[in-house]
């Protein structure tokens, strides 16, 4: 009697869980037949009334519908799950073309992109680095450089003159002898910063720039060791073999003096606007350190010497870029600026 | 400054280098040149050619002229404008396919229905001098041969400024000298002092201020004939970019384009009385210059005077009166030195430059004016026959002490030049520059510097350096790394902050500009600043900029202004310094400030907010608190900022009559006053073991209570077990009455040594909720 009520009964369950449509149908025939009350667990309650011996065949049999059943539930549950989740990450299919929301990083000016790049470079060659001020005395810009009161420099058409008598420094030079107040001897300094020319404002020229002034102060310093620091300069600016030629310049401040030029990176050498033809183009006035200027700063220059260059941050940043007006540097435009 | 190639090859005769090779030495070894020109290359093509007959062309002024341009091209028929075009003239024929001087092209065609096979020509077409009056009238030639004494050249233009230091350099053979020594070849004098005859001089000096003018010296002609100069000499002083004017004065501007010697003749039947008087101005006296224009002068300016009053601004300009006309007979030839800081206050005051005080600005070598006189007699016997010298040298000198030699120890210069050196070279190339060497001890020179590079060229051994250096070539030095100890740079901790800052502006989102640091009368004003309270520029390059920048805004706000033509939402910031006079004397206060702003279309409050953020970002745990709004700021949207105890910064919207194109809203930080905070010290606390518990309180507010305050509050009232309370939303509307508003808090409270049990949390709740209510504040479910 009871073999044969199982026997109708798994065969029920059978074809309802396999013939379940959705994942709603299997779960009702899972109530019915699986469920806490369904029929196998009536059917598990009512074995209790049954002989010992009748009891143990019955129990073997009813597991054995029960197992099937799970089974074929389980197998039919995992089949509707993973149509469902297909079915899901189908709909969550998303649009990754479209914008991503939020603000973006700003940039930073090209000018400080590349001190704070030489800024890594020198101190890495063991160099400070030092500020001055952008407003100077008549003594730290010209005096104690030694550029005499008659020299053509000082002439109001390239200074900028305050009303307090003050000026605004024509180079980051007065920094060499700020820093050797400071500092003493030995000293290895580099100073970048804002300076001013009275300069009528022109695609190619501006009353405001960037310099970036080293020295080196030690016991013995050579125009050789001054080389050997002008080209890891420049191999670290260019990042590429620049082809360069150093000869005589005229700098009140350095005894000798000297033009470094590098060949043109625009034209190679050949000659075109950028470098006025020649093939060169000016970047490094340098020299050593002229006994007068380390008096100036309080050092012995019989005991002592040195080099100093100034290098033209805001060329340097043109050039790199090729940018070919010097206003866009301080025209405050997002459109030059986000470039870089 | 500009050097004929031709010149110096005269100097520097079998001198091999072309003119670019030249220009590439005289760059690498002496002074920086701007490049090379051809000067007249068609005169290569150019010849002489004799107008055999002249026929009038019908209803034109020119005519048609037969020439013999010699054996290469034969008879030839030009038309001709020139008025003095007449047969039996021996002028310049230009063949055709040849461009002349103004890039003037010649070639055969139709001119008034005559065909031109070439043209006759001007000394202007020529680039010999600036006659265009009529075409060349030429002699001592034949048809065929080139222009007589004219030559193609090159120019070699050098940068005036590499040449400040060298006085030498101002003329062709001081450049001769340099040529000389780099290619080993012999410079050629071009002065003869035996032409200056061993008698009195006919005229006296009587120089006032041996100071300013350190020597004088002159001489006298007679049977002079003023006419034009010969075409060579006229050719030479157009090349170098001087005017030919007559036969003596282009002897004047020769010499000084070749010895670096300026020299004016004065019309001597214009002098009054026999002396040359060197003084100073008076106060107010007027001087009359041959340009045409009259000066004021005072007592910092010296004159050149005779009994009657000032012929020549000295070592700037000749006078009116006395210059060289067509009538002059009788010269008196000045040739003197002047002291250089006060030619070039006079030519800057006076705003009057000329060839001649460009060159004594550069302190000019007085052992030069007795060869420049020497020298304009031997040119003078050239191109003003008939010409006589009237007695002997007129001279009056202070004679400086002679400088004592430079020591100079081989040792000091190699170990310098960083590459070891021969003695013999240095000697070598020193005397190359006509240095005097000695070698009193072992290893040392004394070095004895000539009278052309000691006037303030040349005064130490570091000096000498440079000579031995670029004569050796700055190539030939490889470079070298120095031996030196090992030592850590000094840390600059204030820039280092500064580049943390720009980072963070612009890891938010912010773009950095650059402004000047001059801002205009108008925008101070604008933005609430006295002008008077900045410094002021003395010599600004517009009154647009006139002021040193008191704040950054005004820069910050044209950036606002000009992007939002192109952009509606946008954020950008500047790091720069406000300049702040201080006491008298005292340099002023450089304060660096950070000024970030963000331009939005919106309601502007997501933008001020976003400030406030960037504010947090760079000032952990900062207070912004309302501040009466400034004229220019929006009245109920402007905050302080302080950190750490200290006000150091502002929120703000500008004012909208300032932003048309939407909202501008600004945060503006004083990062020397953040700075001398100094760093945050970093402090570890135990992490809590026990679990927190949280519950939320929304209380009700007046509308324009500040949230702050209220979190304050609770965090107050809540006691020591409270971790934090954080603000969740505000809400306005029903059931709350129109003037009130919700703010709803979650608190998060703890204990360090067990869990709070339920009625500890209920203790704490009651106590915040007890003591808001003490101070009048009903709360909501």
């Amino acid at each position: 009697m009871l073999d044969s009520t199982l026997s109708e009964l798994e065969s029920r369950g059978v074809s309802l869980i396999d013939g379940a449509a959705d994942a709603e149908a299997l779960e009702a025939a899972r109530v019915e037949f699986l469920g806490r009350k369904g029929a196998l667990a009536l059917i598990g309650k009512d074995m209790g009334k049954l002989a010992p011996e009748e009891r143990a065949q019955a129990g073997k049999l009813l597991n054995a519908v029960k197992q099937n059943l799970e089974a074929r539930y389980e197998s039919r549950k995992a089949g509707f799950d993973l149509a469902a989740l297909n079915s899901r990450l189908a709909a969550e299919w998303l649009d990754l073309t479209m914008p991503a929301p939020g603000t973006r990083p700003g940039a930073l000016h090209p000018l400080t992109q590349i001190q704070r790049e030489l800024e890594e470079l020198f101190t890495s060659l063991g160099f400070a680095i030092v500020d001055g001020p952008e407003v100077e005395t008549e003594w730290y810009n010209f005096d104690a450089l030694n550029i005499p009161p008659t020299h053509p420099a000082r002439d109001a058409q390239d200074t900028f003159w305050l009303s307090d008598g003050h000026l605004l420094r024509t180079h980051t030079s007065p920094v060499q002898v700020r820093a050797m107040e400071k500092f003493g001897a030995p000293l290895r300094i580099i100073a970048p910063g804002r300076v001013f020319r009275n300069e009528e404002v022109d695609a190619s020229h501006e009353h405001t720039f960037y310099q970036l002034e080293g020295m080196m102060v030690d016991r013995d310093v050579s125009v050789a060791h001054m080389l050997y620091f002008m080209k890891s300069l420049l191999a670290a600016i260019f990042k590429r073999d620049v082809t360069v030629r150093l000869r005589p310049g005229f700098f009140p401040f350095v005894e000798p003096g000297f033009e470094l030029d590098i060949q043109c990176l625009i034209c190679g050498g050949t000659g075109c606007p950028v470098c006025k033809q020649s093939g060169w183009v000016e970047l490094l006035p340098c020299g050593l350190v002229h006994p007068n200027v380390l008096r100036s700063g309080g050092i012995d220059p019989d005991q002592w010497g040195g080099f100093a260059f100034g290098l033209g941050l805001t060329r340097l940043v043109m050039m790199r870029y090729a940018i070919d007006d010097i206003r866009h540097l301080a025209a405050g435009d997002l459109r030059f600026l986000e470039q870089f | 400054m500009k050097f004929s190639y031709n010149w110096i090859r005269e100097l520097v005769p079998g001198l091999e280098a072309d003119p670019k090779g030249l220009m590439k030495l005289i760059t690498m070894k002496t002074a920086e040149c701007e490049g090379v020109e051809e000067y007249a290359p068609w005169l290569a093509a150019v010849c002489v050619a004799e107008v055999l007959s002249v026929e009038p062309i019908e209803g034109s002024h020119n005519v048609k002229a037969i020439v013999n341009a010699g054996p290469e091209y034969g008879a030839r028929t030009v038309v001709c404008g020139a008025p003095n075009c007449r047969a039996g003239l021996l002028t310049a024929y230009v063949p055709p396919g040849i461009t002349v001087s103004g890039g003037k092209h010649v070639r055969t065609a139709k001119i008034a229905g005559v065909e031109s096979e070439g043209m006759l020509a001007s000394g202007d077409e020529l680039g010999i001098n600036r006659d265009h009056a009529g075409i060349l009238e030429l002699s001592g030639a034949k048809p065929g041969d080139p222009v007589p004494d004219c030559a193609p050249d090159a120019v070699i233009e050098v940068d005036n400024k590499s040449l400040t230091h060298r006085p030498d350099l101002w003329g062709h053979h001081g450049m001769a000298r340099e040529v000389s020594a780099i290619t080993g070849i012999a410079l050629k004098d071009p002065v003869d002092m035996g032409l200056i005859p061993a008698t009195a001089g006919a005229w006296h000096v009587d120089i006032r201020d041996f100071e300013l003018c350190p020597r004088y010296s002159a001489l006298v002609f007679d049977n002079v004939k003023v006419g034009p100069s010969p075409l060579w000499l006229q050719e030479r002083l157009e090349a170098v970019g001087l005017n030919p004017i007559s036969n003596v004065v282009d002897v004047t501007n020769y010499i000084m384009a070749e010895l670096a010697q300026p020299m004016h003749a004065f019309d001597a039947d214009w002098l009054q009385g026999d002396t040359i008087i060197v003084r100073r101005a008076a106060e107010g006296e007027a001087f009359q210059a041959l340009n045409g224009e009259s000066y004021t002068l005072d007592p910092s300016n010296l004159v050149i005077a005779d009994a009657r009053g000032a012929v020549a601004l000295a070592g700037v300009i000749g006078g009116a009166g006395s210059a060289i006309n067509e009538g002059t007979t009788r010269i008196v030839l000045e040739s003197a030195n002047f002291k250089a800081a006060n030619i070039r206050r006079t030519s800057s005051s006076q705003k009057l430059r000329t060839d001649a005080s460009m060159r004594f600005e550069k302190a000019q070598d007085p052992a030069n004016t007795v060869r420049a006189l020497a020298r304009a007699v031997a040119l003078f016997q050239q191109v003003c026959p008939g010409i006589r010298v009237v007695g002997g040298l007129v001279d009056s000198f202070q004679a400086p002490a002679a400088p004592a030699p430079i020591q100079l120890p081989m040792e000091w210069l190699v170990r310098k030049l960083g590459r070891p050196i021969e003695a013999a070279e240095v000697r070598r190339i020193l005397e190359s520059l006509e240095f005097g060497v000695a070698e009193p001890r072992p290893g040392v020179f004394a070095v004895s510097v000539p009278t052309w590079r000691a006037t303030k060229d040349i005064t130490i051994k570091d000096d000498l350096l440079e000579e031995v250096g670029r004569m050796v070539g700055y190539a030939n030095v490889p470079p070298v790394a120095p031996l030196q100890p090992v030592r850590r740079p000094w840390v600059n901790e204030e820039r280092l902050f500064h580049h943390a800052v720009r980072e963070q502006c612009a890891a938010q989102g912010f773009t950095e500009t650059y402004n000047y640091s001059f801002i205009s009368e108008e925008m101070a004003r604008r933005f609430g600043l006295d002008p008077d309270a900045h410094i002021r520029v003395a010599n600004p390059i517009s009154s647009e900029q006139g002021l040193m920048r008191l704040s950054l805004l005004p820069g910050i706000h044209r950036n606002l202004v000009d992007n939002a033509r192109f952009r509606g939402e946008f954020r950008l910031f500047e790091l720069g310094n406000e300049i702040h006079p201080r006491a008298a004397g005292a340099l002023p206060d450089e304060v660096p400030h950070l000024m970030a702003a963000v331009h939005t279309k919106g309601d502007g409050r997501a933008a001020l907010l976003e400030l406030k953020r960037l504010a947090e970002c760079l000032l952990p745990g900062c207070e912004v608190r309302p501040a009466e709004a400034r004229q220019f700021e929006h009245p109920a949207r402007a905050a302080a900022v302080s950190w750490r105890g200290t006000e150091l910064g502002r929120i703000f919207e500008l004012h909208p009559s300032l932003v048309e194109s939407g909202r501008g809203s600004v945060l503006d930080v004083d990062l020397g006053a953040v700075f001398r905070l100094g760093p945050q010290v970093k402090k570890y606390t135990p992490l809590r073991r026990f679990p927190s518990s949280e519950f939320d309180l929304s209380v009700v507010t007046g509308l324009r209570e500040l949230c702050g305050d209220m979190q304050a509050r609770i965090l107050q009232a809540a006691g020591a077990a409270c971790e934090r309370v954080a603000f969740l939303y505000s809400y306005q509307g029903a059931p709350l009455p129109e003037d009130r508003q919700s703010l709803s808090f979650r608190v998060t409270v703890s204990a360090s040594d067990h869990t709070l049990s339920n009625d500890e949390l209920t203790g704490i709740r009651g106590g915040i909720i007890a003591s808001l209510k003490a101070a009048g504040y009903e709360l909501r479910g």
